[in-house]
């Protein structure tokens, strides 16, 4: 097991806390937290099952925050999942916190 | 020939693809649906994350509260996702903390029912001796709202419904099914790797569903109501079992050891094969048992032992070599034992009905195991073993006095059956006594460790160690017992164990008929954290 942390630049914060997936082989959980105190930070902490993956989760959050400033206390809980079912959840979540603002 | 509706297979929608929370939600009202230590409360598993396991912010249990078509109820959500359902500390001591609140409104007026949705592979290995403590717990708290509100189960695929939490289910008021459900005590593979291919192929898909599966539970009695995969019909079907209420005592499959008892009569076991007939007469339960009573032991069935003092009647099970049950001549629990032990209890209930000063019942306890067999599975091991949970239960809340005392192994569903539903626990300090959810080699290759990793492990991680004196720091241990001989007791021995039983009954008298006093014992103060967390989050949220 891993854990990572990361912090990325965020413009917007979420409107409400986010809960979606599962640790379940291949999948991951993702909780969003309304952030502590500025949201201009997304603080990011990651478990994984899977050990040497650093640098590749380094480059999808990136990748994701780049296109998804949102601020907040983002945990993901992994069980293996790949880049591409994390960015999914990611989207997925962001969506969720996002909702009913245009 | 029957016509197909295409329109309804085609706009079915599935109920066991959803996740824990929409299988919950499917079930429930829609409006004022709460959820109760959920993912945002963050109550993890303590146990996993120093294994280098990642847990899940719920640890897998989902509880929910609502109603469904106006009934108030609670939904225990299994996700079968997350560690293939097992039940750990944190996500049992969430099912029957759910339950135990159901009943207290029950008794408060407001009935509320339980939902048990059991996709589980049974006891979590990772957390192994707390998980088994945990199943008995949920196993007491649904006997307890049983008899107020119904606890319904639904076990509708994928992982099945396994282990100890099979248990449960034969303890609902009513079970429901899929055909993609399975019910057992041992999976397949576990029985594989027990006893071999010859007498479990797990890789055999059609045997395994005609054993386990929801169809073959339905017909043989072991399941109530048979659906198809359809969120709609599923929750038709759990909303007629709320709806229904509270059936009479006959009406219910852990209450019928006479049922138990025709099925033993049909699963026609294979005649004896010559065995060893060594290592019988030593059995440490049966050498304890008539160390410890006055009155000269009796057969309640040849494996299970019986001697009735004046106030206190003591209960063994022990080898029998000429079993016609060939998985359980070693002391295990089968289907003969556990129909014998309900039978025993059952009788000791009846003969003290009018009686105030109920007898004690002592449970002496040295079990290699449950019985891993295919005919055991076929018979439904699991509902034979939730009859004598029942007849445990029935006993300690009518006023019997249930004290355990663990001679020599006390393993996984065996432990369940005979041994964990006592108030009070003893054990003696010694070497053989094994206190554990399975045996250490069984673990290691479920859990996808070497022995050697799974005893480091177990040197720092409390629940998983295979020592008695690290079992009695949990919580449930009422007493370490130090003798100078466990297999040949010298007097002096026998009288130490029989003055601590002595004691523990006075105590079991005064104290509570639930098993509530094991979450406030100075063991489970210091190693039960996450429980009690659970107990007092739940209980604030549940009231707000």
């Amino acid at each position: 097991m891993r854990t990572l942390t990361f912090h990325f630049a965020a413009s917007q914060a979420p409107a409400t806390q986010v809960h979606v997936g599962v640790v379940a082989s291949g999948d991951l959980e993702v909780l969003l937290d309304t952030p502590d105190g500025t949201p201009e930070v997304a603080e990011v902490r990651v478990r994984t099952s899977v050990d040497g993956f650093d640098t590749v989760w380094r480059e999808t959050l990136e990748r994701f925050f780049a296109h998804t400033p949102l601020g907040g206390r983002w945990q993901l809980n992994d069980f293996g999942a790949t880049p591409a079912v994390v960015t999914l959840r990611l989207r997925q979540t962001a969506e969720a916190a996002t909702e009913g603002r245009s | 020939m029957t016509i197909v509706d295409w329109q309804a297979v085609l706009h079915r929608r599935s109920f066991l693809e959803g996740d824990a929370l929409v299988r919950a939600r499917t079930l429930l009202d829609p409006d004022g649906v709460q959820v109760l230590c959920g993912p945002f409360d963050r109550i993890e598993s303590p146990w996993l994350e120093p294994q280098g396991i990642v847990p899940q912010s719920d640890d897998g249990v989902v509880i929910a509260r609502g109603t469904i078509d106006g009934h108030p109820v609670v939904v225990a959500s299994i996700e079968q996702g997350f560690q293939g359902g097992g039940t750990g500390e944190v996500s049992g001591a969430k099912i029957s903390q759910a339950l135990r609140l159901a009943c207290a409104d029950t008794r408060n007026g407001r009935a509320t029912a339980a939902v048990l949705l059991l996709e589980t592979g049974g006891v979590r290995l990772q957390e192994a001796n707390l998980g088994l403590n945990a199943v008995a717990e949920i196993c007491s708290a649904v006997l307890e709202l049983r008899s107020g509100a119904p606890v319904i189960g639904v076990v509708a695929g994928e992982v099945g419904c396994f282990g100890g939490m099979s248990i449960a289910a034969g303890l609902c008021t009513r079970l429901i099914v899929t055909p993609q459900a399975r019910i057992g005590l041992n999976g397949p593979a576990v029985i594989e790797q027990e006893a071999g291919v010859d007498e479990f192929d797990s890789s055999d898909r059609a045997l395994i569903w005609a054993v386990d599966g929801g169809e073959r539970r339905t017909q043989a009695g072991l399941a109530d109501t048979l659906v198809p995969d359809d969120s709609d019909q599923l929750r038709a079907a759990v909303s007629a079992a709320v709806a229904a209420g509270v059936p009479a005592a006959d009406d219910l499959r852990s209450r019928r050891p006479d049922a138990l008892a025709a099925r033993i009569a049909t699963a026609r076991p294979q005649p004896p094969a010559p065995v060893d007939v060594t290592a019988t007469n030593d059995s440490r339960g049966r050498i304890w048992l008539a160390s410890l009573a006055h009155a000269a032991p009796t057969e309640v069935a040849p494996s299970v032992l019986r001697a009735d003092d004046p106030d206190v009647t003591f209960l063994a099970v022990v080898p029998d070599p000429s079993s016609p049950f060939h998985r359980a001549r070693h002391g295990e629990v089968g289907l003969t034992e556990a129909w014998a032990l309900a039978v025993a209890i059952d009788d000791v209930v009846r003969a003290d009905a009018e009686i105030d000063a109920k007898r004690a019942i002592v449970a002496v306890v040295d079990l290699p195991s449950q019985a891993y067999g295919r005919i055991e599975e076929t018979a439904g091991l699991h509902q034979a073993i939730a009859v004598t949970v029942d007849a445990y239960h029935r006993a300690r809340t009518s006023g019997h006095p249930i004290v355990a005392v663990v001679v020599g192994a006390a393993l996984s569903g065996g432990f369940l059956a005979h041994g964990l539903q006592a108030q009070q626990i003893l054990a003696l300090d010694d070497p053989g006594v094994q206190i554990h959810a399975m045996h250490e080699s069984a673990a290691a290759r479920i859990t996808q460790r070497t022995v050697d990793e799974l005893e480091r492990l177990a040197k720092t991680i409390l629940p998983l160690s295979f020592d008695v004196r690290d079992w009695a720091q949990l919580g449930m241990c009422d007493g370490l017992l130090t003798v100078s001989d466990a297999d040949h007791p010298t007097a002096a021995d026998v009288a130490v164990v029989h003055d601590a039983i002595h004691e523990a009954i006075a105590a079991a008298r005064i104290g509570p008929r639930d098993l509530s006093n094991r979450l406030d014992s100075p063991g489970a103060v210091r190693n039960r954290k996450a429980s009690r967390t659970i107990r007092s989050t739940m209980a604030e949220q549940w009231t707000s």
